[in-house]
């Protein structure tokens, strides 16, 4: 006899050595019957899809490579960046998903003198953006469970990773309603509550339990998301709300909006965001000139950006925003090589009430999706 | 009856309907046979609807990708399907677009 089926003999045998009746036994029964319905509901669906595309299901690890070299106020830093994605499908109705950030950031060493050497010194941080298992339930819920990104605003669930973000640096108002994690470990459910050809809403809404694990931390928190996108019009609006349940209990709220006009190549994302710490704006316009009159087939890889943003204190700040008020126009110039690489540069003023000053950043972004093992090819 | 058997008829209750749920979501996200070309012409259709559904919703985002691995296309639409919400019937028609 063979361990696995010695391992299922005891099983069975486990179940009738039960000193409570017949009771255990339904539910072992049920939960084995669950496991089954689970895999055969999966891969009856994932059949059903693939005997009418060719899409494969294969594991696939996903993510960017970055280098990022900033100057804030006159001091360098060199930020290289890896951020693999890794995401595992479990037939058609469940997927693993999980993004960790590996983070350098380098700066040159000071001397006693209070110059800087020619020595560059740092350190590298690595956080786990999300770890979570998603449901796909029916056409209009999905459940994730586990460490998710906070669904609030625009911004962090969206626009940040360093391959999609069109400027490196993070909004002033970037840390309300993500302070001081930026993800929650909980339960979530979001989807979309109605598809129509005129417009579709789609939602969130997540509870956070405490946790104080390494890596893993997050606040007891809850909140949600609603969005309406009207397709004709490339235009969507939406609003988060999210009250932090430990500590001070503060509530944060966001409104955000994006346009991509039909005729024009011009993105247009904007956000505001407030708690009790502060308020403040962002607005971003990003365009690819399709059509220009020198040299189309060069400038349309070029992505021309700017953002305008203000950041207004209140209750002395903190919390990880600013504890003055500060604004700080912005313009970047990209050039797309190919649509995994693309060159990057910015410049920003940054007006503070404690001091002005211009940031720098050049860099280059590379965002890559491999499979993880060979699968159906065509 | 004690409390423990109490729990035994509770945790058997939740594993129901867990079954049952499952049994829902299937049956929800069933999808009938096509065959011949009136179903053909359909296809055809459906990649139209399916690049609209592309620009609509993946590129409010990032830049869409020029080279997709047809073996991987299904696993990054079940990804872009919790990331942007979107229904069954787009991440249909996303496939059928982005890997016919």
């Amino acid at each position: 006899m063979t361990n696995t089926s010695a391992n299922w003999w005891r099983w069975l045998r486990g179940l009738q050595l039960t000193p409570r009746g017949s009771l255990p036994v339904i539910i072992r029964l049920l939960l084995l019957s669950l496991c089954i319905l689970l895999g055969y509901t999966a891969g009856a669906a994932q059949d059903d899809l693939r005997a009418r595309t060719s899409a494969g299901y294969v594991p696939v690890i996903s993510g960017a490579f970055a280098y990022i070299q900033n100057t804030s106020g006159g001091v360098q830093s060199l930020v290289p960046q890896i951020v693999p994605v890794l995401l595992a499908p479990m037939g058609h109705s469940l997927l693993l998903e999980s993004r960790v950030e590996f983070t350098g950031f380098f700066q040159r060493e000071s001397l006693p003198s209070g110059a800087f050497s020619g020595r560059f010194a740092g350190k590298v941080y690595k956080t786990v953006d999300y770890a979570q298992l998603d449901w796909l339930a029916d056409s209009h819920t999905t459940v994730v469970a586990g460490r998710f990104i906070l669904p609030f605003g625009l911004y962090s669930e969206r626009l940040a990773p360093v391959w999609i973000r069109n400027l490196q640096d993070m909004p002033l108002i970037y840390s309300i309603g993500t302070h001081p994690y930026g993800a929650a470990d909980g339960v979530m459910v979001r989807g979309v509550a109605a598809s129509l050809p005129s417009a579709s809403i789609q939602y969130s809404a997540f509870v956070s339990a405490h946790c104080s694990t390494n890596e893993l931390q997050a606040v007891r928190a809850a909140g949600g998301d609603a969005s309406v996108f009207v397709p004709s019009k490339r235009v969507e609006a939406g609003l988060s709300y999210q009250r932090t349940l430990e500590g001070y209990q503060i509530n944060n709220e966001a409104a955000y909006l994006s346009w991509q006009p039909v005729r024009a190549s011009v993105d247009l994302k904007a956000e505001y965001d407030r708690n009790h710490y502060g308020d403040g704006y962002w607005i971003e316009a990003a365009h690819f000139p399709q059509q220009f009159f020198v040299a189309p087939d060069f400038f349309r890889h070029v992505q021309l950006v700017g953002r305008m943003e203000q950041f207004f204190v209140r209750n002395g700040g903190g919390n990880g925003l600013a504890r003055v008020s500060e604004k700080r126009p912005e313009a970047g110039l990209n050039f797309q090589i190919r649509d995994d690489w693309r060159l990057e540069s910015s410049y920003g003023r940054l007006l503070s009430q404690s001091g002005n000053s211009n940031t720098w950043n050049f860099g280059l972004t590379y965002r890559f999706v491999w499979p993880l093992w060979p699968g159906r090819k065509s | 009856m004690t409390d423990q058997v109490y729990k035994h008829w509770l945790l058997a209750l939740a594993a129901s309907g867990l079954c049952c749920a499952f049994l829902i979501a299937a049956a929800g996200q069933a999808v009938p046979a096509a065959t011949g070309p009136a179903q053909a012409q359909s296809a055809a259709t459906s990649a139209d609807l399916g690049e609209a559904v592309f620009a609509a919703n993946c590129a409010r985002c990032h830049t869409p990708p020029m080279t997709l691995s047809p073996r991987i296309t299904g696993t990054i639409v079940l990804h872009m399907r919790t990331r942007a919400r979107l229904s069954r019937k787009d991440e249909k028609l996303l496939l059928q677009y982005l890997a016919p």
